[in-house]
């Protein structure tokens, strides 16, 4: 047994909000049990919680959507891992938020989480992104589903180092897969370097892009990133990358951060079973730095933030 | 044994039970390959409670595990091939063993390996160990390509790999652990304490599949992988309780029961089905310290029933 307190538990949670961000996003808003307070005022972005869905009901049959009636008959046993997109500790309470994609049946339950309701979850886990010291700038690379964490480290750059600029370049599929920024996506205007609401509000100047061209620039976000460094040669020993999003666009902006030799920090996802490294079933197929062998870290305990230079991409 | 329905909630009761001459202080253990190695459980529960530990599989050199997607969810349920990922003999010994100082709990050691002689190494070298009160011999994992469950499917290597790993355990329990994927579990299980198995655990995972119907190909990489969880309790209560009343009872040898375990009513079926332990794995991923509330469980379903101790209980299936 440590006598240190513990750093992680199993806590519970009172819905304060659950709101819809166009019609396959979320925003749930949780008050964490007064136990949950230490751990989580040590918390980091890029860390997660492992949430129990297997006792929510599947909403009304018609508010399924149709691509998802026949998955959402499946039951739920395992929690479902999700990032912060902001944690607030202020005077004994702590309020978390979690945005969420609706997927599959686990994420369509959520939906039905009212005002008042309680959930339970498993958390602080894994590692968030690291800090380092003196970088003046900051490169925040988000795709489709991987704002979150990313939101939520904007927000903790900006108070812990106020003197570090912020760029974001943010992709999705297309103009509706930015939701999670919560916007009125129908007002989004066609133009490069639009701020979408989350970021405008921290004064962060944002790149648009999306693959079908309805919102920014047409193409992959990791492009944009690559043209933005090309033109702009920030200074590797000031600049810092931290990206999240598919695996395809973490190896994309991996391998350009490599080759303008600027360091680059992935949150990475795996299924999971358990999230707190009991299970070894979140593999990251990783480069031991010592000796080059290839060995497995787990996303669960060692990440999910891992530096792209460990990562062996495939 | 006269159970008489009258609830004492003041009614002391004995959970302790015996795994040959290990006693435990209760009947639940932590099942191998969903606890981690010592420690991990730390943060979740006061692993003194638990009546023994089990760890991970441990084999004679480090071994990767297999690519991933290594788990999927089904209905109740859940695949796992993660392939017998751990960190070798060695290092378990050099920085786990001396972990397990910390605690008062029995611990017990899986291990795996593809040939004979593998698993002899490994069990030489952890027998040596003095704060390790036995080993788990796992003869039935779904998950490697070759050695682990055709060991546990064939009688006759069942009796030699049982025969030659009882010589070098000197002192310790040896269990042996019985893979489900066979026509007759009771074949097994009599080869197994035939040759000196002081106590015998089951259920491991049922060998499963889960394809993906967009791009017809199986989710896991490893193709096939071993079903736990919920969806196999049925059939693992009625595997001990085949096994308890064939071969165990009659040799006067435990089982430590498991497969599916979540609730105390649960860990009361397979004790009442002919197990002395259970084991608690994919149960404890939902939530991590069911275990404790499971304890708590079977103390008030004995106080409800006017039983006294857990070991009447054993067996005791009308
Ligand atoms: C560390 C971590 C942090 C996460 N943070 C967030 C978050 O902040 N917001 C959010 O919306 N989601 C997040 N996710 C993903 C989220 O956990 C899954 O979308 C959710 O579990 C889906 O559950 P479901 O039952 O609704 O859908 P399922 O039926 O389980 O899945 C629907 C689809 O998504 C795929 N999928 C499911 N889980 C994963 C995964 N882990 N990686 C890749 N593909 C997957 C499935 O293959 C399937 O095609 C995170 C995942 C991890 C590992
Ligand atoms: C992720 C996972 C990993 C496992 N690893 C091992 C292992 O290394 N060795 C072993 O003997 N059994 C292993 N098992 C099997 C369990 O110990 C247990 O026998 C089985 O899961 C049935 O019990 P349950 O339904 O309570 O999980 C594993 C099971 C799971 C789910
Ligand atoms: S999810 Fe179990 S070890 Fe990572």
């Amino acid at each position: 047994m440590t006598d240190s307190p513990p750093k992680k538990g199993v806590f519970n949670a009172t819905v304060l909000m659950n709101r819809s961000l166009g019609d396959k996003f979320c925003r749930l808003t949780l008050e964490l049990e007064k136990k949950a307070n230490i751990p989580f005022s040590h918390a980091s972005a890029g860390q997660f919680i492992e949430i129990d869905i297997s006792k929510l009901a599947l909403p009304a049959e018609k508010l399924i959507p149709q691509h998802l009636s026949d998955s959402a008959q499946r039951d739920i046993i395992l929690r479902r891992p999700f990032s912060f997109a902001d944690i607030d500790c202020n005077n004994d309470t702590t309020v978390v938020e979690i945005l969420y994609c609706v997927l599959g049946p686990a994420t369509l339950r959520m939906k039905t989480l009212k005002i008042g309701d309680s959930v339970n979850f498993i958390g602080p886990l894994g590692n968030g992104f690291k800090i380092p010291e003196n970088r003046k700038l900051a490169l925040l690379v988000a795709g489709g589903m991987g704002a979150p964490p990313l939101i939520h480290l904007a927000k903790v750059l900006k108070k812990q180092c106020p003197d570090t600029e912020l760029i974001a370049f943010v992709g999705a599929k297309a103009l509706a897969g930015l939701a999670f920024f919560d916007i009125e996506t129908s007002k989004l205007k066609k133009e490069t370097d639009i701020a979408l609401g989350e970021f405008s509000r921290l004064n962060i100047k944002t790149f648009i892009s999306t693959d079908d061209g309805s919102a920014g620039v047409k193409g992959f976000v990791s492009e944009s990133f690559k043209n933005w460094l090309t033109k702009n040669k920030p200074d590797d020993k000031d600049t810092i990358v931290y990206a999240c999003g598919p695996e395809a666009m973490l190896s994309a902006t991996a391998a350009i951060s490599s080759q303008f030799k600027l360091p680059c920090q992935v949150s990475l996802e795996r299924r999971m079973a358990c999230g707190t490294g009991l299970c070894q079933s979140c593999a990251v197929k990783c480069r031991d730095k010592a000796n080059g062998n290839t060995i497995y870290k787990l996303c669960c305990k060692d990440g999910p933030v891992f530096w792209s230079d460990e990562v062996v991409w495939e | 044994m006269g159970i008489k329905k009258n609830n004492d909630i003041n009614l002391s009761v004995n959970l302790s039970v015996n795994l040959g001459k290990v006693s435990l202080i209760n009947p639940l253990i932590t099942a191998s390959g969903t606890c981690g190695y010592v420690d991990e459980l730390d943060d979740f529960l006061d692993i003194n409670q638990l009546g023994a530990f089990i760890t991970k599989s441990i084999t004679i050199k480090p071994r990767l595990g297999n690519d991933v997607p290594r788990i999927v969810e089904t209905d109740s349920g859940m695949l796992n091939a993660i392939g017998l990922a751990n960190i070798g003999v060695e290092k378990f010994i050099q920085e786990k063993v001396p972990m397990m100082e910390r605690y008062k709990t029995p611990f017990f050691v899986n291990i795996a390996g593809q040939t004979i002689d593998e698993y002899l190494a490994v069990a030489d070298k952890l027998s040596q160990c003095r704060r390790i009160a036995g080993l788990e011999l796992n003869i039935s994992c779904p998950n490697v390509k070759q050695g682990g469950i055709t060991f546990g499917t064939d009688p006759a290597l069942v009796r030699q790999i049982t025969t030659e790993v009882k010589k070098v355990v000197r002192d310790k329990i040896l269990v042996v652990k019985l893979t489900p994927s066979v026509t007759d579990i009771s074949a097994i299980a009599r080869a197994a304490v035939e040759c000196g198995a002081d106590a015998l655990s089951l259920v491991n995972t049922f060998t499963a599949m889960v394809i993906d119907i967009e791009t017809q190909k199986p989710v896991l990489a490893n193709r096939t992988g071993g079903l736990s969880g919920p969806a196999i309790k049925p059939i693992a209560v009625y595997l001990v309780n085949k096994v308890y009343n064939e071969v165990a009872k009659p040799a006067g040898v435990p089982i430590i029961g498991g497969g599916g375990i979540r609730t105390a009513s649960d860990a009361i079926e397979f004790i009442i089905a002919g197990a002395t332990a259970v084991t608690i794995g994919t149960g404890g991923f939902i939530n991590p310290d069911c275990a404790v509330k499971i304890i708590q469980g079977i103390k008030d379903y004995l106080r409800r029933q006017n039983i006294t101790a857990v070991a009447e209980l054993i067996g005791s299936l009308k």
